[in-house]
């Protein structure tokens, strides 16, 4: 009796599986279901990720479809398994936000094994199989931008005392910063120590800069021309050690934010970020969704980048901070 | 008249007498062995400054740079004295940097609302005091683990800054507030100040109040305490409550300092304040946390910070050495625990 009772569990367990294993996996193509979409972003305590959360949901609702959001605080360790879990109870499409491809590798994998395309904004800063499509800022431009403005500032980069401040567990910063020093290093500037200066964590990335510059500046009096920063947070930090150090160097960040562009205005130290267009981007990301959706044709490449708007004091009033949007 | 013993006799072969007895002196190295266990961390002070001395010499304790170690250890000084509190009585606190974020982050939200000042750092100060007299409640009068449950505070409290926040980083506040932080008085920045103010009281409240008398006894032995008439729990208690009025007015002057306060700016300041207080307790004979201890481990903090980013080390180094410094102090306090 009780072997005839576990095997009716067995039975019941396996059919149950089986119909799920079916559910998985549906691909686009004009279904009468709603499109079924997972979307994930482990960078939704910064103000770029909190935007994109409401933005994604915002356009599930309009489109109708069927989301699911998973917020991963930065915790992959928490994130990756509900990511995972989602797209094994079925989905039709998943949705990467900012969240590096070099650390949803389990992601990838269940998304591969259910048949499930991935788009992505921001979310590697080259071609990768992981993704259908990852639509990103031009990393160098964004750097041919802000190391413009420097030059015109200080008339010649030849010479010129730089430093450039990173943070490498953030792919985008990684690459663009790593192209910073080059970039000058070509133009003849002395880049500081050579590489990018680290900030250990962006939490305390602020804090951190304004050490980094306020220390430099007291072992090199008026030996530093400038300060190129790969986000805006650090950026703040920079200026503040520079103003209080009485410096004449110049800063500039990324992103954009409401403070950074005050700062701008104010016409101090800070002289230029750069406009990222996420809403622009998000919009072309979806679009393709859309695309899959309705006729299960993917986009033609899988990686694309984006033009970039420098910000400065000339511009600097008609632009929508990132943390506004 | 002086007799020596023989330790090769037995006893009852000793020459009986109440005169003075000198007993065999212990071996130069053994002494100096003693010495540099009780006074280590002052030892590694003294030798990083005469490091980063030698090696810029033109630098290293000029007064722009001596005041920039001032001016970026007084945040951690102030979180320090909070947690040295706490490791008085024995016990921990997880939560010192959250609350400073969150009071940080409330003040701020109150002055962009356009609430005065005073009352805006009235406000996250109370909000500070109220997570401290929350863990203290918890800890002391429902004898949860300080770890567990300061580690739930302090989850719970970065959620909330989060909230106040709104995910984003406060900025634009009134320029009177911010003097707090980057104002100078006689070339020396304003949160230094505060945070020599600070440590006096918190010292002078260790050493000559009975209520410093009650957490050293609670931290010594909370069983003997108690028998002995101390309350133990009152005791722990006003140790977390103040913890957490002390660790906002760290937050606030962070955020005056930088001008901006975001949910998590604190967060470093947490772990460094731990470390800060073991580095100070290799200093006693006792082994205890004790506030001038914690000042030398501030200073260490500070001064290898300072010299490192001087002499260009990388950070991720910097990290690993100031852990291996740490794992050092710990070590040489527990040597000196076995050696009593």
């Amino acid at each position: 009796m009780r072997n005839k009772f576990k095997m009716l569990v067995a039975i019941a367990a396996t059919a149950a599986l089986a119909l799920t294993g079916c559910a998985a996996g549906d691909s686009g193509g004009g279904s009468n279901e709603p499109f079924k979409v997972v979307a994930f972003t482990s960078g939704n305590q910064t103000p770029i990720g909190a935007w994109w959360v409401k933005a994604v949901t915002a356009k599930a609702e309009e489109l109708g479809w069927d989301l699911t959001m998973v917020q991963g605080d930065f915790d992959f360790q928490k994130m990756n398994p509900a990511v995972e879990s989602a797209i094994g109870q079925g989905t039709d499409a998943v949705f990467d936000g900012y969240t590096d491809v070099a650390s949803i590798g389990s992601i990838v994998t269940a998304a591969s094994d259910a048949g499930v395309p991935i788009f992505a904004m921001d979310s590697a800063t080259e071609a990768t199989d992981a993704f259908v499509v990852n639509v990103i800022p031009d990393q160098q431009l964004i750097v041919d931008e802000t190391a413009g403005a420097i030059e015109q500032n200080l008339g010649t980069l030849e010479g010129k005392n730089i430093m450039v401040i990173g943070h490498d567990p953030h792919a985008g910063i990684r690459e663009r910063s790593g192209l910073a020093v080059e970039t000058f290093t070509a133009a003849g500037a002395n880049v500081v120590g050579g590489e990018p200066q680290q900030i250990i964590s962006p939490a305390t990335g602020r804090d951190e800069a304004l050490k980094l510059v306020a220390d430099y500046l007291a072992a090199n009096p008026g030996g530093l021309d400038a300060v190129w920063t790969g986000w805006d947070d650090a950026a703040m930090g920079a200026v503040k050690a520079i103003t209080e150090a009485g410096s004449s160097a110049v800063v500039t960040g990324v992103d954009a934010i409401s403070e950074s562009i005050a700062e701008i205005q104010a016409g101090g130290p800070f002289i230029a970020t750069v406009e990222q267009p996420w809403p622009a981007i998000l919009d072309t990301v979806i679009g393709y969704m859309v695309t899959y959706s309705e006729s299960g044709d993917l986009p033609s490449s899988n990686f694309e980048t984006v033009g970039v708007t420098l910000v400065t004091a000339e511009n600097a009033a008609d632009i929508t901070p990132s943390d506004k949007l | 008249m002086a007799t020596t013993l023989d330790p090769q006799k037995k006893p009852k072969d000793q020459p009986l007498t109440t005169s003075s007895i000198t007993v065999a002196q212990e071996s130069f190295s053994k002494r100096f062995g003693k010495t540099f266990l009780q006074g280590g961390t002052v030892v590694a002070f003294v030798l990083l400054v005469i490091f980063f001395f030698s090696m810029r010499p033109d630098v290293f304790l000029s007064f722009t740079n001596v005041r920039n170690i001032l001016y970026q250890v007084s945040i951690l000084a102030i979180i320090a004295c909070a947690q040295t509190l706490v490791m008085v009585v024995g016990d921990f606190d997880l939560s010192v940097g959250a609350i400073s974020s969150l009071a940080g982050s409330v003040t701020g939200a109150l002055m962009i609302a356009e609430m005065p000042m005073w009352p805006a750092i009235m406000v996250g100060l109370l909000v500070g005091l109220g997570i401290g007299v929350f863990n203290g409640l918890m800890i002391a009068y429902l004898n949860l683990s300080a770890f567990v449950a300061t580690l739930a505070t302090m989850t719970s409290v970065v959620g909330l800054a989060f909230l106040v926040t709104e995910g984003t980083t406060l900025f634009q506040f009134p320029e009177a507030f911010n003097e707090l932080g980057q104002g100078r008085l006689f070339e020396i920045p304003m949160p230094v100040y505060f945070a020599v103010i600070i440590s006096l009281i918190i010292w002078l409240t260790l050493k000559y109040t009975t209520l410093g008398r009650a957490w050293h006894a609670v931290g010594g032995n909370q069983e003997v305490s108690r028998l002995s008439g101390v309350n133990v729990r009152r005791a722990r208690f006003l140790a977390f409550a103040l913890a957490g009025l002390i660790s906002a007015i760290g937050g606030i002057l962070l955020a005056a300092r930088l001008g901006s306060a975001s949910a998590i700016q604190g967060e470093d300041n947490m772990m460094f304040s731990v470390a800060a207080v073991f580095l100070g307790m290799t200093i006693l004979k006792s082994g205890m946390a004790n506030l001038a201890g914690t000042m030398i481990g501030v200073g260490i903090i500070g001064v290898m910070s300072n010299g490192f980013n001087i002499l260009g080390v990388n950070s991720y180094v910097q990290q690993v050495v100031t852990g291996l410094i740490i794992i050092l102090a710990v070590t040489l306090s527990s040597l000196k625990n076995r050696e009593r």
